[in-house]
Order: C-alpha cells, then structure tokens, then sequence
C-alpha cells in the first residue's frame, strides 16, 4: 500500500476511509461536514504556529479523531445482534447447553477411553495425545453448532421480542415460588416409599432365586453371584424406604440424613457397576432354538452390559457429586441467609 | 468486599470518567440546544461549548447534531462563509420549547439534589 504524499491526501483518506463505513444516503453530507470541521481545525491550529501542518502533526489531529470505523459508527444507530434485555437469558441458556451437553459429553469420552480396552484401542492407536485431539475436534465443531443455533434462534427472538414488546408485559404474581432447595416435597417422599415398597415385595418373590425364569420353553440362570445383588439392592431398596419416611414427616434435608442418601446412592452405583461387568447372565436355555446360538446370545447380553460401565460410572459419580453438594448446601448457612433477606424484604 | 469494591471505584479512572460521562451526556443536549439559540455552525459550536466548559468532542457533536436535527428541535442549511460551505446550526421553534421544558425539569432536578446534598 503507497504513503500519503502530502497532508491533505491523508485528510482525503480518512475522508474516504469514514465514507466507507457510512450508509450510502447520509455519505455525502456527513462527510462534507466532517471535511469541514477538520479544516477549520486544521486553520486554526496553523494560525496559532504561524506556519503549515507538517504530515506528522495531521496524523496526530486525525489520530486524536478516531479510528474510521469508529468515527462512522458514532453516526450509525446503535445495532444490536442480541440487545441487552435478552443477553441475560442468552448467556443463562449457553451455560444451560454448556452444562447440559458439553460436560456430559466430556465425561462419557473420558469414561470409555479409561474403562473399555476396545474403545480405547480403537480411538488411541496413534497415542493419547492424538485421541484427544481428534475428541477435541468432534466436540469444538459440536459445540460451534450449538452456541450458533441458541445465537441464530435469540438474533430472532430479539427481532420478534422488539415489536412485540413480550418482555413488558408480565405479572408478578406468576413469578416462581420462593424456592427453599433444603425443602422436601412430601408429594416426592410419598412416591418414594410407594415405589421402594412395590420393588421390595416384587424383587423378593421373584428374585431372590439365581434361577429367575423356569418356563416349559425358556429358563434363565444367573450366576452364583446374584446372591450378592439380590441382598444388596433389597438392603439399599430398605434404606431407602427409612430415609423417605422419615423425609415425610421432617421435610427438611438435614447433614446426616443428606449424607445417609450419598450413602445409598454410592452404595446402589457401585452394586450397579458391579453388576453390569459380573457376566450375570450364566444360562439361557429356550427350547426353540440351538445351544450354540443361546451361548451366542448370553455372550451377547454380558458384553453389552459390560459395554455400558462407563456409562453407569458417569451416571453413579454426578448422583453422588447432586448429594454431595446436598450435603454442602444443608451444612452452609448461605440457603439460609438467602431466605432471612427475603423475609426482610417483605 | 463491600469496602473493596468502593476502595477500587474510588482508585479507578475508568469507573470515574464513565460516571462523569454519564453525568454530562443529558447536560450536553441542554448546552448544545442553549447556544444554538444563536446560529452557529459546528467547529464554532464546539469551542464555544468548550470555552464555557463543556468541551464535547466533534465524533459525540455532530452525530447528536443529527440526531437533534431529525428530532426537530433543530434546523440546518448550507452557507457559504469565507469562501466555504459550512453547515449552520439554530433552534427551531419546536426547539425552544423543548429547552425551555428541559430547563425547568433541570432547575427541578438541580434543587432536589441541593436539597438531598443539605440534608446529608
């Protein structure tokens, strides 16, 4: 690109420049008086020298004045893709898909890249480095598409929310509840007690024995390490039946019943864990069809279960980080002082 | 926290210069719409704002010119002055009533921080 010669080509560049970025109707006389005033700076500053502007002072007095774009943008009206109303919402729905997708999907890749010897070999031949590049590959471009789509649908919504001006009109009594995160909905420990009771009858009339299914066609066996499950899900299934009545007639998380349901829950993840990588399923016999394909079947089953470990590990570990943080809530005083600034309030 | 958020604003000359532009920016149409009760075209505009203490630089000037212009509180024409065309400024009538219903509500808005200010 050629330098300015003289002063005035570098005022006729910046003129041209700002010209640019300025919509076609308003160009001229915009530009006629921003030439306009830049003269007369550029007089009055010589009457007080007594002599001509060198190139190096006219850079500084345009300088001063602003980068172009800038200068025109101060002409435009102000633009906006999402406007200030909306970013709240749009900011929360991004950490919303953040939350929702992005961190699953983390956890699942690094759940199979550490628990299935298969997945691995066949996604970290070249290395692990290269295995998380080419995660992180996947991810990035999943993750573009998703920030764009939320952007793309809120660009509308603030065109559509703008005319029809939604956002004004409301009604505080339609506001959510003072939400009380330490509160036990009784409705939810009803249903606790109900389901847990109905599991508990079925699961010791019907599988307490390794041999769950005896028909004239079909018969299907555990292996001798069902004892196990079956006494420990019925134990967790009875624990859980104590914790939500006594959840129903205190409805209040409290530090140790918060902890006695990490307790549970970790307790039911890893029987879970265990039980899929177990081979549970030890004979399935079905009269119509061969020995070989019943093998083939029962191989079948206990591979995909196994398959699913690291499915149930991620499963098991964000119940008992929601429990834990239970735990941190219940124990803070944060909730509390939360409620006593409402209450002050009214 | 509360005493270093205050701690931080008070030391901050970007926090400062914001409020004070906040401050201005509803002043600067009062001012502008005052001295244009005299025809002036925009450079003069601007250094007899700055001679009175309001300077107010030519990108924030001539856009809210423009602004007030399409607003019609003001009216323009080209004129040729020293043997250039200069863009004159003046209140339209509209203007006038506008300013002087600006004025009040700024005398009233004025009393009421003195009296806020004497009584703290």
């Amino acid at each position: 690109m050629s330098k300015p010669n003289n002063p005035a080509e570098l005022v006729a560049r910046y003129l041209q420049a700002v010209r640019f970025w300025l919509p076609k109707e308003q160009q001229g006389d915009i530009i006629a008086e921003l030439s306009e005033d830049l003269r007369s700076q550029i007089d009055e500053r010589e009457t007080e020298l007594g002599r001509t502007l060198n190139q190096g002072e006219v850079e500084d007095l345009l300088r001063q004045r602003g980068r172009p774009v800038l200068v025109a943008n101060r002409y435009l009206p102000q633009q906006y893709l999402i406007g200030p109303v909306l970013f709240p919402i749009y900011r929360f729905v991004l950490k919303v898909v953040a939350l929702g997708y992005l961190v699953p999907s983390i956890l699942v890749w690094a759940c199979f890249m550490l628990f299935d010897a298969s997945y691995r070999a066949e996604h970290a031949r070249a290395g692990w480095a290269s295995a998380i590049v080419s995660a992180w590959g996947g991810l990035w471009s999943i993750a573009f598409l998703a920030v764009g789509t939320v952007t793309i649908v809120f660009a509308v919504l603030e065109r559509a929310q703008a005319r029809s001006g939604f956002l004004e009109n409301w009604d505080p009594r339609k506001l959510p509840a003072v939400r009380d995160s330490n509160q036990i909905p009784r409705s939810g420990s009803v249903i606790e007690v109900v389901v847990n009771q109905a599991f508990c009858i079925w699961w010791a009339t019907s599988m307490s024995s390794n041999v769950v299914l005896d028909r004239p066609h079909v018969r299907i066996v555990l292996s001798p390490h069902w004892r196990y499950f079956f006494w420990g899900f019925l134990f967790l299934a009875i624990a859980n039946i104590v914790l939500a009545a006594v959840n129903l007639v205190r409805p209040y998380w409290t530090g140790p019943r918060a902890a006695f349901r990490l307790a549970c829950d970790a307790a039911g993840a890893v029987l879970f864990c265990w039980l899929l990588k177990a081979s549970i399923l030890a004979e399935l016999t079905v009269t119509a069809t061969s020995s070989a394909r019943t093998i083939e079947i029962t191989n079948a089953i206990n591979l995909w279960m196994a398959r699913s470990f690291p499915i149930a590990v991620i499963i098991g570990v964000v119940i008992a980080a929601v429990d834990a943080h239970r735990i941190f809530r219940v124990t803070t005083r944060r909730n509390r002082l939360n409620q006593d600034v409402a209450a002050s309030v009214v | 926290m509360a005493n270093g958020t205050k701690h931080g604003a008070a030391h901050n000359p970007e926090v400062i210069e914001n409020l004070k532009l906040e401050l201005r920016r509803g002043c600067l149409i009062v001012a502008v719409l005052a001295q244009l009760r005299t025809e002036q075209y925009g450079y003069t505009l601007r250094k007899a704002l700055a001679e009175d203490g309001l300077a107010i630089d030519e990108g924030t000037l001539y856009p809210l010119l423009r602004r007030l212009e399409t607003q019609g509180l003001l009216v323009s024409e080209w004129r040729e002055e020293d043997k250039r065309n200069k863009r004159f400024y003046r209140l339209s009538p509209t203007g006038e009533q506008v300013l002087n219903q600006l004025l009040t509500e700024w005398r009233s808005i004025n009393a009421s921080l003195g009296k806020i200010l004497q009584e703290a």
